[in-house]
């Protein structure tokens, strides 16, 4: 593989950004057709990476690796079966919310575009990073086209969302960055060797006291990122005051960002602290599955509902992740795309709304499914998407995460279902509300049904929701190998660390999948 | 190696310095721009003669002016920062009725104080570099000369400032007493030869830290700084940012690494920067909060930054120190750069209010500004998160992981001032219509190369971290 899709994929964006730069602001839409057909272009690129990937592996594929500014810090990248997705997830659903701000965003859409075409570079940096500097880099990055996107096109609070949003995470990922450092030296103390290549320092197996205060450190900042409860008040302000794009990409990607960073970096290299704080952090991924959800059944703005019902489904996902088992975890990766589908697509129906109504108050509507049936057919999927109607993707995510967490812990698991429970109440109920009854307020009757447009770009999303709830293999076997692996790498770890006599050690290079490059040599031009 | 050409900066900017003041006099013209371009040639060759001498190790007068490699780039530093100044103040004199042909020979004046405080191991050079930069000091930052808070300003810097030189020279005569030298390694051998630190030694030492701390304005010496950055002309608070830290730093760094390497077990001192370390870098950016004046602002973030200095110093790591340093001078300098441009005609619009709608109205002045605060912000991919970045690894390394904590919770402090000037500018709508001056083509290539630098040394610092590597791996007691 000489072409380095990989990086293109991630620098298109931030490449058409650029470009966006030199186009007269006055001509806007050439300055949308470049945006959506450069995000375009990165999708049909990013599926290269689906169909050249090795499914027989847990090895970081594509990847690639150039030196930077040394001491450790280099240009490492490549992905596996937790972070491919993840990746066609973004890129999949960035000429979506482009289309879907076509009319929605109507001054300053020259810097709206830029903005959101360095989000997509910042989040998918995010995911194909395999040193932590180049993760942490983009991990921060990525914060400041969010904070412009909810600060200048957001709604009346707009401005104590998008700071309480960087503030919220900026405030985890400091401390990260702490136990990043400490990791950087004690690998130094350890080999001698400045590195922060991931699959090094996963072979780190460090004594408990330190991994406890790592852990939380890192912990901390994914959970917030997630969020889990009781980190997640930043989330319903973000979401509500964020324009409709901001949102869905909010909703569908940034908060994985959090997941994926668990099962990077949290797990595989704290496994046993993370056993010691396991019963906790269920506990809190209970409460916030049914806080969420009872949260979500009293709310008065549609888009706050989807919010907290955001909270509620990454807490069971969350949960997922404790299991700690095969099932439990793909279900889990699972979910993590399902959620990102059908919560996006929440926010594109409730952004469809929005635009004819300019409210979201679940009270204003009513009776709108006459008006509109050909919205009303795709928000009902949408919706069923998220509640798990069996043939629709959520179904097969849901019944896979139960299944981990039963296995793993039944108390768990019969306290984890309800969210399938109330998130069909508190749905349900809204969609009752708006689209059914008659019409209250006089201002539905003018509604027009969605347009060409807005079909468009709902269309693919629908089918990925059959196809995903039918046929799931399609994405299930490309993440066996290294779900695989991450459940081995942690139990190797934890047999190892008993024989180790409770000090950090470092493993031998034979014990953990790497980077498929095997350039060894690069790495010790680094020791000094 | 004994040579002459260890003076050639020096010289150089001195000779300018007299040249300008002969120049006003004799010409007499009303126009006072031709007097930057003298002050700029001359800053260049002397930035020219520094670059000659790297990595030959000149001395001279008996070794009492040594230029080592880390004395050349502290002197290129301040070299920069002062073309930097030069630059953008050319515009504002005009502007602001301040057009004095002094103006430029103070400046380079400053600048020989500074490059004789970097380059001495003798403390009383020492001192002498920093009362010629003191004396230049009071006078540039009184320079509005029908500006009350100009005036006020330069009476309280002097006032202050000698009271801070007065305890530097008692400190000084202090550890004269305590090591019977008054040169920099043989104070460091008494201590090594003598078994224990004795008080007079510790006084010593204590009365030197509280004199350079109040030139690199850290809490509880920095008092004078909001008001006296305020009120000065805004190249010269530019200048004030950069230039009295650096030398302070470079002080510090000369006494306190060796004395460190020689005194393992010594606990006083290291506590007591500790301390100031923390103090300054919670409650400046504590009280920054509360500033609604954007120059203020920029002054308290330059105490807070001074803060995240001394953690450099604590950890005792000379390159991240002299990291920072380098993107300190782009990014601080660039910010104050767009502070200038948010001016007219004896108007300077530094109140936040006055900041609202300028991303939109002038897209090159707000992406820059923003930019900078980005950066001082210590966001990625900015020259400052990379600095921040190695001060703070460095400091984990050495084992200070509190102070780490509280640093990097100072700084999402300041993250939430520095993002609330972006704010007025991208999110607010204007209160009032402001026009601002903009045939200003120095200042813009001031601000051009700023936004170079910071971006460069956050992407791609690799031949800085060179340069700076080889800079303190010359340096014997490292």
């Amino acid at each position: 593989m000489n072409v380095p899709i990989l990086s293109i994929v991630t620098f298109l964006p931030f490449a058409g950004a650029i470009l966006l730069i030199f186009v007269n602001k006055d001509r806007t839409t050439l300055l949308k057709y470049i945006a959506l057909l450069l995000t375009l272009i990165t999708f049909v690129i990013s599926l290269a990476l689906y169909f050249n990937f090795d499914a027989q592996t847990a090895d970081a594929q594509f990847v690639e690796k150039g030196s930077w500014i040394g001491y450790g810090i280099n240009y490492h990248i490549g992905i596996d079966g937790i972070s491919l997705f993840l990746i066609i997830l973004t890129t999949f659903l960035m000429p979506i919310t482009i289309l879907s701000s076509w009319k929605y965003i109507d001054k300053r859409i020259k810097e709206y575009l830029i903005f959101m075409l360095i989000l997509e570079t910042g989040i998918i940096g995010v995911f194909v990073s395999l040193n932590l500097f180049l993760f942490y880099v983009f991990w921060e990055a990525m914060l400041i086209p969010m904070y412009f996107l909810i600060g200048i096109w957001g709604g009346k609070r707009k401005i104590y969302a998008t700071f309480k949003f960087v503030l919220f995470t900026m405030f985890g990922s400091l401390l990260m960055l702490v136990a990043i450092f400490f990791l950087y030296s004690t690998y130094y103390k350890a080999t001698g060797i400045y590195s922060f290549n991931i699959f090094d320092l996963y072979k780190l197996v460090l004594n408990p006291q330190i991994q406890i205060w790592l852990f939380l450190a890192f912990a901390l900042a994914f959970a917030i990122k997630v969020p889990m409860f009781p980190f997640h008040t930043w989330l319903p302000d973000a979401h509500v005051q964020a324009p409709t794009a901001g949102s869905v990409i909010l909703a569908a990607v940034l908060l994985k960002m959090g997941t994926y960073g668990f099962l990077r970096f949290a797990i595989p290299m704290f496994p046993d602290a993370l056993q010691k704080f396991l019963p906790y952090l269920g506990v809190l991924c209970i409460i916030g599955i049914i806080y969420g959800g009872l949260m979500a059944l009293i709310q008065k703005d549609i888009k706050s509902l989807v919010a907290y019902s955001s909270v509620s489904h990454m807490g069971l996902i969350m949960l997922a992740v404790f299991a700690m088992n095969f099932e439990g975890i793909q279900g889990a990766l699972y979910q993590m795309l399902n959620h990102g589908l059908s919560t996006g697509a929440l926010f594109l129906c409730v952004g469809i709304l929005y635009e004819r109504a300019h409210t979201r108050l679940i009270k204003d509507f009513g009776g709108v499914s006459k008006q509109m049936p050909v919205f009303a057919a795709f928000f009902l999927i949408c919706l069923l998407s998220s509640v798990g109607l069996p043939g629709l993707n959520g179904f097969v995510g849901e019944i896979m995460c139960l299944f981990g967490i039963f296995k793993a812990n039944q108390v768990w698991a019969i306290l984890g279902v309800t969210t399938v429970i109330i998130a069909a109440a508190y749905l349900l109920w809204m969609f009752q509300r708006v689209m059914h009854g008659p019409i209250t307020n006089e201002k539905v009757r003018s509604f027009p049904d969605m347009n060409k447009r807005e079909i468009l770009y709902l269309i693919p999303i629908i089918i990925m929701m059959f196809w995903m709830g039918v046929y799931p293999q399609t994405f299930l076997r490309k993440m066996d190998a290294s779900v695989d692996n991450l459940i081995k790498v942690v139990e190797k770890k934890k047999t190892l660390f008993i024989e180790a006599k409770k000090e950090t050690i470092v493993l031998p290079d034979t014990v953990m999948a790497k980077d498929k490059s095997k350039d060894q040599d690069k790495d010790k031009e680094d020791k000094i | 190696m004994d040579s002459l050409q260890a003076l050639f900066p020096l010289l150089t900017v001195v000779a300018g310095a007299l040249l300008i003041m002969l120049l006003e006099v004799i010409f007499k013209r009303e126009n006072k721009t031709y007097l930057a371009f003298v002050s700029l040639v001359t800053l260049i060759l002397s930035g020219y003669f520094a670059g000659q001498s790297w990595n030959k190790d000149l001395s001279y007068f008996n070794g009492h002016l040594t230029l080592d490699n880390v004395a050349l780039l502290f002197s290129l530093i301040l070299i920069i920062a002062t073309i930097f100044v030069t630059l953008i103040s050319m515009k504002y004199l005009t502007l602001h009725n301040t057009n004095h042909g002094e103006y430029y020979a103070l400046l380079l004046l400053a600048l020989s104080g500074m490059i004789i405080m970097v380059s001495s191991q003798d403390m009383l050079v020492i001192f002498l570099g920093l009362e010629v930069l003191s004396m230049s000091s009071y006078a540039l930052a009184g320079l509005k000369r029908d500006d009350p808070k100009s005036t006020e300003a330069s009476l309280k810097y002097f006032l202050l400032g000698s009271f801070a030189s007065a305890f530097l020279v008692y400190g000084l005569a202090l550890l004269y007493g305590a090591a019977g030298s008054i040169k920099i390694p043989a104070i460091i051998t008494s201590f090594q030869s003598g078994d224990t630190i004795g008080p007079m030694a510790y006084a010593g030492l204590g009365l030197v830290i509280i004199g350079l701390g109040f030139k690199i304005a850290v809490i509880p010496f920095h008092m004078w700084t909001p008001d006296v950055y305020q009120g000065a002309p805004t190249p010269i608070t530019a200048f004030f940012s950069i230039g009295p830290k650096a030398v302070g730093f470079a002080v510090l760094f000369r006494l306190l690494f060796p004395y460190w390497k020689v005194a393992m077990n010594d606990e006083l001192v290291h506590s007591v920067l500790w301390v100031i370390a923390v103090l300054t870098m919670v409650i400046a950016n504590l009280i920054a909060l509360r500033q609604t004046n954007v120059k203020r602002i920029l002054a308290y973030s330059s105490i807070a930054h001074a803060g995240y200095l001394l953690v450099a110093v604590l950890a005792q790591d000379t390159s991240s120190l002299l990291f920072y340093f380098v993107v300190y001078l782009f990014m601080n300098i660039g910010a104050f750069a767009a502070l200038i441009a948010m001016g007219n005609h004896d108007e300077e619009y530094h109140e936040l209010e006055d900041f609202a709608g300028i991303g939109f109205k002038y897209p090159w002045i707000g992406a820059t500004f923003a930019i900078f605060l980005f950066s001082l912000a210590g966001l990625p991919p900015t020259g400052g998160f990379l600095a921040k970045f190695y001060v703070f690894s460095a400091a984990v390394r050495e084992g200070l992981i509190a102070l780490v904590i509280i640093g990097v919770l100072a700084s999402l402090i300041s993250v939430y001032y520095y993002l609330r000037i972006i704010v007025y500018m991208y999110m607010r709508e204007p209160s009032r219509e402001i026009s601002v001056y903009l045939e200003n083509p120095a200042l813009f290539l001031v601000l051009f190369l700023c936004l170079y630098g910071v971006l460069q040394l956050g992407i791609f610092p690799g031949n800085v971290l060179i340069i700076i590597r080889q800079a303190v791996s010359s340096i014997p007691f490292l």
